[in-house]
């Protein structure tokens, strides 16, 4: 009988490929990079960040910190970054909603709610979003009314300029206010999961948002009026030429920030309605057989599968409507892709400016991915 | 869904009969009646056709047909010489056909033609393309790339910029899902993890911007060539990740037994893995193409003079300003339509996959 052998080592092979696709990929950066620096050599200039110190010169249309043609350029990378930030928050918000809206609609109980859902996904999935960023635009420049007769409505101001809004002026009591406020989700936390300890406890439960509604209402008030507060409102009035005091949206932020709430939420809904369908129905019907109310089946056995579900294309969606923020270019707003492209016209920049702007691009997006990734697993976990 | 045959006044009922199921009806109803209204309002009862006089659009505010019977040959084909018009347009039908035919051959409708013959014909298509719209041979005159716009060169970047991004996609797939080199498949990685964490328009910036500066002095790139090279490095590493998701949901055994039939590298790739990977990923291949495509007509920011750039044109003229819906609605109307027929293509592939 032949005694039984142990399979041969892998034979040990000289990594060729790999060898090759460094040296070319290196060769590649060497000759990119020598071509660089002699090209800007002959236009009279090398590569280097310093130019990030001198003087802008552009104005920009709207800015979150105080800025000014003087600054450097490096101010108004700033300002751009934050634009679009403020973008992407706003229109993610937007487009959840929406998706969220028509997700339930396509799976909901109207048959002609499904049809408007699915009408509505179908148009919105075939078209371009610079198209319907292009569309909005120019029927909101032509529809809505000049800065003269904008359309007032309980201190709101839309022209086909700019959306004018009352903002409340801050002031230290209000910061109490707010206080009292988190103390109260604070507490109404803590009440959560001491109702549920003794759920646990004893198998009976209690009311529990009976309990914490009222507490996280009625504490900011009770602030409010031991502190005193006046509520100072700094509202919109025409002066001049223009509105002044409240606080100012561009028309270009609104319709990009539509245009995008728009494009994601039909594909939001989408992702949305197959994670419901995914749900097999036989969860339902043992929840109910179990003898949970409709409320509790779907808060404690069909959504949290809902959201395992479609969190990944969720995080995709999110990423992707991160990057498409760079759209608003084409019509003018002060983002990050546009300041760019205007320093790099201005400066001829563009290798140092790209650069910019990609890593900036690339440290939000690959920072959403982890943050969702991290919330992704936690819930696999939370799964035995 | 269960299949159950509901007759139509079960139907009508189910739309009312709890209060959520009426809430959303009225929903769905006001929204239909606003929409609706409009869209009768402004295609129908307030148009203008193309035989009434144009001056008639001043007066009425829906659609001005006379302004696109005027402006359609423009909003088609921009600033392409007039009277070689009929250049871009053979073009135009002739990837516009060829990518109908491709559509139906995958979900086994059209001529059967098998991958190699695809690929000549296609190959055919786009030179001859090339030709038509340049010129400078068989008699036809010389016309620069500046002049291309309007539909051909949308159809031509796009078409173009897939055809290459997919093999390009499928070589940083397999570099990127093999694990023998792992110098090759880190780089690989990296590659394509950095270039789907970028905006588009950033690449295509660096394209139009840093290109020409990374070739040597005195090599010039025209900018429909320089978005070309942008696009196809960009759609590459979609491309990739939807085929590794197709090669990872391979059995390891189709790998293996290959292996012990004594098949080389390429042959296994090329035989058993490559074409199932691309099978399977076929559904999710065909949402990144309708992308792509869609996402073509952001070069107009780059300068490039696309049926959306030339749309935007053609009310810029003085005596036209005020139609840009009527221009929009054209390229909405295009897009739509060739959208709608590559997500029905999509669909079919879905539902086959989902068969087996």
């Amino acid at each position: 009988m032949i005694p039984p052998r142990l399979p041969p080592p892998d034979r040990k092979i000289l990594p060729v490929w790999d060898i090759f696709a460094t040296a070319v990929v290196v060769l590649l950066i060497a000759f990119a990079v020598n071509n660089v620096i002699t090209n800007m050599s002959l236009a009279g200039a090398t590569p280097g960040f310093g130019f990030l110190w001198q003087n802008a010169g552009f104005d920009v249309s709207e800015a979150l910190i105080p800025y000014s043609p003087e600054n450097g350029y490096y101010r108004v990378i700033i300002v751009g970054l934050l634009n679009t930030l403020l973008l992407a928050v706003v229109s993610l918000v937007l487009a959840t909603a929406l998706g969220l809206l028509i997700g339930l609609m396509a799976v909901g109980p109207s048959p002609i709610g499904r049809i408007a859902a699915s009408g509505y996904v179908e148009v919105f999935r075939n078209l371009p979003k610079l198209l319907i960023l292009l569309i909005l635009f120019v029927t909101a420049v032509n529809e809505l009314p000049h800065v003269r007769s904008a359309v007032g409505f309980g201190g709101f101001y839309l022209s086909n300029r700019s959306l004018y809004f009352p903002t409340l002026v801050f002031t230290p009591q209000i910061w109490g206010v707010l206080a009292s406020m988190g103390g109260a989700i604070l507490l109404a936390l803590l009440m959560q999961s001491r109702l549920k300890q003794h759920r646990i406890k004893t198998g009976k439960a209690l009311p529990m948002l009976g309990a914490c509604v009222p507490c996280v209402l009625l504490l900011p008030v009770l602030g409010a009026w031991v502190l005193d507060v006046q509520w100072v409102w700094s509202l919109p009035e025409f002066a001049g030429f223009d509105y002044k005091g409240g606080l100012r949206l561009s028309l270009q932020f609104i319709v990009i920030a539509l245009t995008l709430g728009l494009y994601h939420g039909a594909q939001i809904g989408e992702v949305i309605r197959g994670g419901i369908e995914a749900v097999p129905s036989g969860q339902g019907e043992a929840a109910q057989a179990l003898g949970l109310s409709r409320g509790q089946a779907l808060r404690l056995i069909i959504l949290p599968q809902v959201v395992r579900i479609i969190l990944p294309s969720m995080s995709n969606q999110y990423v992707n409507l991160i990057k498409n923020t760079s759209v608003a270019i084409a019509v003018g707003y002060a983002d990050l892709m546009s300041v760019a492209g205007t320093i790099i016209n201005q400066s001829f920049r563009p290798l140092e400016m790209m650069l910019i702007t990609m890593g900036m691009y690339l440290v939000i997006c690959l920072s959403v991915t982890m943050m969702l990734n991290r919330m992704n697993e936690r819930l696999r976990l939370a799964q035995h | 869904m269960n299949e159950r045959l509901i007759s139509l006044r079960d139907l009508a009922w189910s739309a009312v009969n709890t209060p959520l199921s009426l809430v959303l009806t009225l929903l769905a109803l006001i929204v239909f009646s606003q929409v609706g209204w409009a869209a009768g309002h402004w295609l129908v009862f307030q148009a203008v056709w193309p035989w009434q006089p144009a001056d008639l659009c001043a007066i009425h505010s829906g659609i001005c047909w006379p302004f696109l019977t005027e402006k359609l040959r423009f909003i088609l084909f921009g600033t392409y010489p007039y009277d070689d018009h009929w250049r871009p347009a053979l073009a135009s039908f002739l990837m516009c056909a060829l990518s109908v035919q491709t559509g139906l051959q995958m979900i086994d409708r059209g001529f059967r033609l098998n991958a190699l013959q695809t690929l000549a014909v296609w190959g055919a298509v786009l030179l001859l393309a090339f030709v038509l719209m340049a010129g400078g041979v068989l008699g036809l005159e010389r016309v620069d790339s500046v002049r291309w716009n309007g539909l051909p060169i949308l159809l031509i970047l796009s078409i173009a910029a897939i055809a290459m991004a997919l093999p390009l996609g499928m070589f940083l797939a397999l570099a990127r899902a093999q694990s023998r080199f792992r110098a090759l498949a880190r780089m690989a990685t990296a590659y394509i993890e950095l270039t789907r964490a970028v905006p588009m328009l950033t690449v295509l910036f660096v394209g139009i911007f840093v290109l020409p500066l990374m070739l040597p002095p005195g090599v010039k790139i025209s900018p429909v060539g320089a978005t070309l090279v942008a696009l196809i490095m960009f759609h590459a590493s979609y491309f990739a990740e939807d085929l590794r998701g197709g090669l990872q949901s391979l059995h390891k055994g189709q790998d293996e037994a290959a292996k012990a039939l004594g098949l080389p590298y390429w042959k296994r790739v090329g035989l058993i893995l490559m074409p199932q990977a691309i099978q399977r990923s076929l559904p999710s291949l065909v949402n990144t193409i309708i992308g792509a495509y869609k996402d073509t007509s952001l070069v107009v920011v780059l300068g490039i003079h696309d049926l959306t750039a030339t749309a935007r044109m053609s009310f810029s003229d003085p005596g036209w300003r005020g139609y840009s819906l009527e221009a929009y609605f054209v390229v909405g109307l295009w897009f739509f339509v060739s959208c709608a027929f590559l997500s029905v293509i999509g669909r079919k592939l879905h539902r086959k996959a989902a068969i087996g």
